[in-house]
């Protein structure tokens, strides 16, 4: 629980700052809505002329938009220090973060306020709402429950993934994390069904780096619909799984570090 | 001339040096081609839709993917940088046209961007078959259509990096560019799929220019009259562009000294 | 038991062998060589609770590296510190809590945030209580005069401005333990003297100091036992005191006299001292050995020859001495 506070605290730090130029971001906030907007009009139009892909209809592929948005959201508005990892290694910056009594990686991930965030969060809640509105779900207390589950371990991938590939800079020595940027940008084919994809893609956004998990096989198990549908029962499993995996990946990446000016 | 020249050779041996900015770029181009290829292939094996087949919009995507690598090298990240620091004042004591030493540099990159297009258009072809070529005078224009872009793809990004004069945010400003470039060009879907008014707007905006028109031209989607009109159109944003673009980098460098750099 | 021990402390870095531009790298992908670079090298140190150390070497003599390694920042190639019996690696957060670091060439305060939000942050992360924060903030506020840089943003810290705020960063809460690295680089002389009052009122408190620097004026005054580090080992570890006895003896008395004085008769005055005329016919130079004679009789003998109008006296400095020891012409131990 302090842990969770002195979170908040570390990165409440840099909210003053950050509304110190107001006009910068009106336009994070408005061209991130913007982003969110133009991939719904997308849908729309190809929903307009074909009634579903592979099965799945407007409302329920605006629901895996939603969740992809959802999860980023998260990453950026409370973790985009994380982006910065490759930095602040490169800088020597994580010698001041190993003294103090404070998790490293949650030091790190603190660094920075990414407002866009707020955007993406606000948007993919409505696409999820949005959808999940027009979809039939018999909800119990049960469903329920289960969906909140389903959602919360989404965003644990993804923040997992985040933390994953951004501690490949330890091994890498640039300074700018490119290996994770690739990644991230390659799980954004994790808004489509993954049904539509060759096997070896399946492959890669389901077990290698399980991008699927924070969209589709939640969704495809809420909605009922597909083939793998119980898949999406092992979200948390994967979520935990993943988290575990970071941490070692950075803890391990820790101990490769050689500070700055040698 | 001569100071152009050198620029355009001096960026494009420094092209390499680029190199992973350029894949960096390129990934969220690749990515929604792969994503693109993948949904298209599974709607169009059941029916057409707006009377696109499948090897047709194979080729628009391909299209689609090569107009959005081109003039990626650009440097507006570092150009971005010069203005908000201020050193841009210091490339004004150069005897050369800022705009057109941008305009040079973007050129000097186009080399590896062709390369990289050319693999994987190849790669594409060898994975999901051939496209059909069009007859000799719409290749001609599709040609013509596609030189058209480089210089209509740099002033809309130069443009948009000119906002620095007035925006900390360089991010966001490109963000928004991405994003509406992305629906108005008819790189993320044809632009016949648009709602008719919606169509009609991006139709006659600059973005048409960015995928749609030489993407409908190799399609013979368009006959010879309106594909030529809509070349007309193209090359008309690029000179209202050209002119715009100077307004506009006068107006930044009256803030720049308001502000004292 | 020793309050920072370390055995054997070895830290070996690795660098790929790369040629120049893309063909280099390319290469290295297929044929992996690189050169080991020893920064630290078995290095045995142990540091009593209370004591203060000056450690010092030349440049890239691997003292950085040893604090890193003493503070756990980086993991020993081989060998072993204990900080208060704790593993550094293993036992991180207890081990923080003890010690404080402050880097001279790197700020910890954060860019866009004021001094005092920096160190409230601190404060919050370390679980100091608002009662011990106020009192320790007003007891740095007396020699660091942190009040007027309180409300200033990291970013616009002037150098002097920024080590004072990061070394009440590094102290806020209260460690055993503090490493000083390069502490007063780039400061100026006034903001300098103001520092080094503040290490020994540190020092008096009964914190455990290890300095690091290599401007050695700030460590004279400051600490009895000097560690001396060349190419990754120790070369010395012992009292500052005793190196000076040993190699700093020497004195200078620098004299003034009313009137012109024949050298024969100083130099059979002084037996066992050395005279020379100075650039003025009434100034001389007398060295002597100060365990042979005190700067005291000198100047009764000189009194009772001449009128002295003026005297000084000149003692090598540790500097000097390590100076010498650096270019290989004084071997210490």
């Amino acid at each position: 629980m302090r842990t969770v506070r002195l979170y908040l605290r570390l990165l409440g730090a840099h909210f003053r700052s950050l509304l110190e130029y107001e006009a910068d971001f009106v336009i994070l906030v408005v061209a991130t809505v913007l982003m969110q907007v133009v991939n719904i009009v997308f849908l729309a139009a190809l929903f307009a002329k074909v009634p579903a892909l592979n099965g799945w209809t407007f409302w329920s592929v605006l629901m895996m938009f939603g969740a992809v948005a959802l999860a980023e959201g998260v990453g950026s508005l409370f973790f985009d220090g994380m982006w910065s990892l490759a930095w602040q290694i490169n800088r020597g910056e994580l010698d001041y973060f190993l003294v103090r009594p404070y998790p490293v990686a949650l030091q790190s991930s603190s660094a920075k306020i990414g407002v866009n965030g707020l955007s993406n969060i606000v948007m993919g809640i409505i696409m999820i709402g949005t959808g999940l509105a027009h979809v039939d779900i018999a909800w119990t207390p049960w469903r329920v429950l289960l969906g909140a589950l389903l959602l919360i371990s989404s965003v644990v991938i993804k923040l997992s993934i985040n933390l994953a590939t951004n501690a490949v800079s330890f091994w890498l020595s640039s300074p700018t994390p490119l290996f994770a940027f690739a990644m991230h940008q390659v799980g954004d084919l994790a808004r489509f069904p993954l049904s539509i994809y060759p096997i070896a893609l399946k492959a890669a956004l389901g077990a290698v780096l399980p991008f699927a998990f924070i969209s589709f096989f939640p969704v495809a198990y809420l909605l009922d619909t597909g083939q793998s549908r119980w898949i999406g029962l092992l979200t948390p499993l994967v979520a935990a799984y993943c988290a575990v995996a970071a941490a070692v990946i950075f803890k391990r990446g820790m101990r490769r570090y050689e500070s700055a000016g040698n | 001339m001569r100071s152009y020249r050198a620029l355009i050779r001096a960026t494009a041996k420094a092209a390499l040096a680029y190199r992973f900015s350029l894949l960096l770029g390129l990934g969220a181009v690749l990515v929604q081609l792969v994503a693109l290829l993948a949904v298209w292939r599974v709607i169009l094996a059941e029916s057409t839709v707006n009377g696109f087949t499948w090897p047709q919009m194979r080729a628009y995507l391909l299209v689609a993917f090569a107009a959005g690598t081109v003039v990626s090298l650009l440097g507006d990240f570092r150009m971005a940088f010069r203005i908000l620091d201020g050193d841009v004042a210091l490339d004004l004591v150069k005897p050369i046209d800022y705009q057109k030493a941008r305009f040079a540099e973007a050129v000097g990159g186009l080399w590896i961007e062709l390369i990289l297009i050319g693999v994987v258009v190849g790669a594409t072809l060898a994975l999901t078959g051939g496209v059909d070529t069009p007859a000799a005078p719409a290749l001609a224009l599709f040609v013509t259509s596609m030189l058209l872009l480089v210089p209509l793809k740099f002033l809309i990004v130069y443009v948009s990096t000119l906002t620095c004069f007035w925006t900390q945010n360089y991010m966001g400003v490109q963000w928004a560019r991405l994003a509406v470039v992305n629906l108005l060009s008819g790189a993320l879907i044809p632009l016949a799929y648009l709602p008719g008014w919606l169509a009609a707007v991006a139709q006659w905006s600059p973005f048409a220019g960015l995928t749609s028109t030489p993407a409908l031209i190799f399609l013979g989607r368009v006959d010879g009259r309106h594909a030529l009109q809509l070349v007309a159109v193209q090359l008309g944003w690029v000179v209202v562009l050209w002119f715009g673009a100077r307004l506009v980098w006068r107006a930044g460098l009256r803030r720049l000294t308001v502000n004292g750099g | 038991m020793p309050i920072v021990e370390a055995r054997g402390l070895t830290k070996v870095f690795r660098r790929p062998d790369k040629g120049p531009g893309l063909a280099g790298a390319v290469r290295h992908l297929f044929a992996r060589r690189f050169t080991d670079k020893v920064a630290v090298d078995h290095v045995d140190l142990s540091i009593e609770a209370g004591e203060a150390v000056a450690y010092v070497g030349p440049n890239g003599a691997g003292k950085s590296t040893t604090v890193k390694l003493l503070s756990g920042i980086l993991v020993p190639t081989a060998g072993d510190v204990r900080i208060d019996g704790l593993h550094p690696q293993r036992d991180r957060t207890t081990v923080a809590h003890r010690i404080g670091v402050l880097f001279g060439q790197r700020t910890q305060l954060w860019w866009d945030l004021p001094v005092s939000e920096s160190l409230a942050v601190l404060r919050d992360i370390y679980g100091v209580d608002h009662a011990t924060y106020r009192k320790r903030m007003a007891r740095f506020d007396e020699v660091l005069e942190l009040g007027e840089i309180l409300p200033v943003v990291g970013r616009k810290l002037s150098l002097g401005q920024r080590m004072r705020a990061d070394l009440a960063a590094a102290l806020v809460h209260g460690p055993q333990v503090v490493y000083l690295d390069e502490p007063t680089i780039g400061l100026d002389l006034a903001v300098k003297d103001r520092v080094r009052e503040f290490f020994r009122s540190i020092r008096d408190e009964g914190t455990t100091v290890m300095l690091t620097s290599h401007d050695l004026a700030d460590i004279e005054g400051f600490c009895r036992r000097l560690v001396i580090i060349d190419q990754g080992r120790i070369i010395f570890d012992g009292d500052l005191e005793a190196v000076k006895d040993k190699f700093a003896r020497e004195r200078i008395l620098h004299v003034e006299t009313a009137a012109p004085v024949p050298l024969e008769t100083l130099r059979t005055s002084l037996p066992g001292a050395k005279v020379e005329a100075e650039d003025t016919p009434t100034r001389y130079a007398v060295r002597f050995d100060r365990f042979a004679m005190t700067a005291g009789q000198a100047v009764t003998t000189l009194a009772g020859l001449t009128e002295l109008v003026d005297f000084r006296v000149d003692e090598p400095s540790i500097e000097d001495v390590i100076r010498r020891v650096y270019s290989g012409e004084l071997v210490l131990g």
